[in-house]
């Protein structure tokens, strides 16, 4: 009898639930460019994000150049101030010191440009 | 099947960055995520808007999801946060304009909502809070499961079942549902 009446409770209930997915349930909506609209807002972000760096570098770049300049100067009139000798020294020391440098400093950019690729 | 092709399609679009797989999974799941903000806000410009701001916010979290629930599981996640933030936004719109006392545009607002066509079904969702219309139409329009409802909303399983009792209490004593010929 219990069972009986569990069962029919729950008939009841799928009923209403099915009854409720009916009067829940709506028509598909047509797609009628919406997706088109939305890809296309996509790949505009897309463009937008890939631009910003290269053009915030150049913007960047143009900014700097004349401080940069100024910077150079001023590395150069110093690095005369460093006794000849001490110069001598680490030549000594590292025949490759020159090299190496200008080696570290093209790795760096190399890396950062892979970086800038990556993004 | 489906979900595994959505998965592959999400794979894609989130690795080689594939905006013709997320164009794909826009086509698939638009007219559902459509009907669900339809449903939420009972204004259909406002919902396409707001389904437009969805699928764009749903390729900026792409990576964010898993791939252990369904993705329009996942989807009607971001649907309704975005549907949630839009809410708040408005509500703070409306303060700032009751405070530069201009009531009279809430008011013609408010009045060309109410002159829409009113349907069967928005009569049944009017009785219904924000968060109870949310779960409802997840469980009965969307076919989402309680957990995946759960993920969803961020509610315990239990809540949303409870939720769902309460709503169907309310929906039984405002109306006589049995009188519903169609849907």
């Amino acid at each position: 009898m219990i069972s009986k009446i569990i069962n029919m409770a729950d008939r009841m209930k799928d009923a209403e639930d099915r009854l409720l997915e009916s009067m829940f349930a709506a028509a598909p909506i047509a797609d009628d460019g919406f997706s088109a609209r939305v890809v296309g807002k996509v790949r505009r972000r897309l463009w937008l994000r890939r631009l910003a760096l290269p053009v915030a570098a150049l913007i960047g770049g143009a900014i700097a150049i004349k401080p940069l300049a100024a910077l150079v100067t001023l590395i150069a009139s110093l690095s005369m101030l460093v006794p000849q000798e001490l110069l001598g020294t680490l030549t000594d020391f590292i025949p490759q010191a020159q090299t190496v440098v200008l080696g570290a400093l093209l790795l760096a950019v190399c890396l950062l440009g892979m970086r800038m690729l990556e993004d | 099947m489906h979900a595994t092709e959505d998965n592959q399609l999400v794979a894609r679009a989130v690795s080689a960055q594939d905006t013709r797989a997320f164009g794909e999974l826009v086509r698939r799941h638009q007219s559902q995520v459509r009907n669900f903000l339809r449903k939420l806000s009972g204004d259909v410009t406002l919902a396409d808007d707001l389904s437009q701001d969805c699928f764009m916010h749903a390729w900026d979290k792409l990576s964010t999801f898993s791939g252990r629930g369904s993705f329009i599981g996942w989807l009607l996640k971001v649907a309704y946060t975005t549907f949630l933030q839009s809410r708040r936004k408005s509500k703070r719109y409306a303060e700032i304009l009751e405070q530069a006392g201009h009531a009279t545009e809430i008011e013609d607002r408010n009045h060309s909502v109410q002159a829409d066509e009113v349907t069967d079904l928005d009569k049944l969702l009017a009785v219904l809070t924000e968060e109870e219309r949310a779960i409802m139409v997840m469980s009965y329009a969307c076919g989402l499961s309680h957990r995946e409802i759960g993920d969803a909303t961020s509610l315990p399983v239990g809540t949303v079942k409870s939720v769902i009792f309460r709503g169907k209490q309310k929906i039984r004593t405002s109306f006589d549902i049995k009188d519903h010929k169609h849907g």
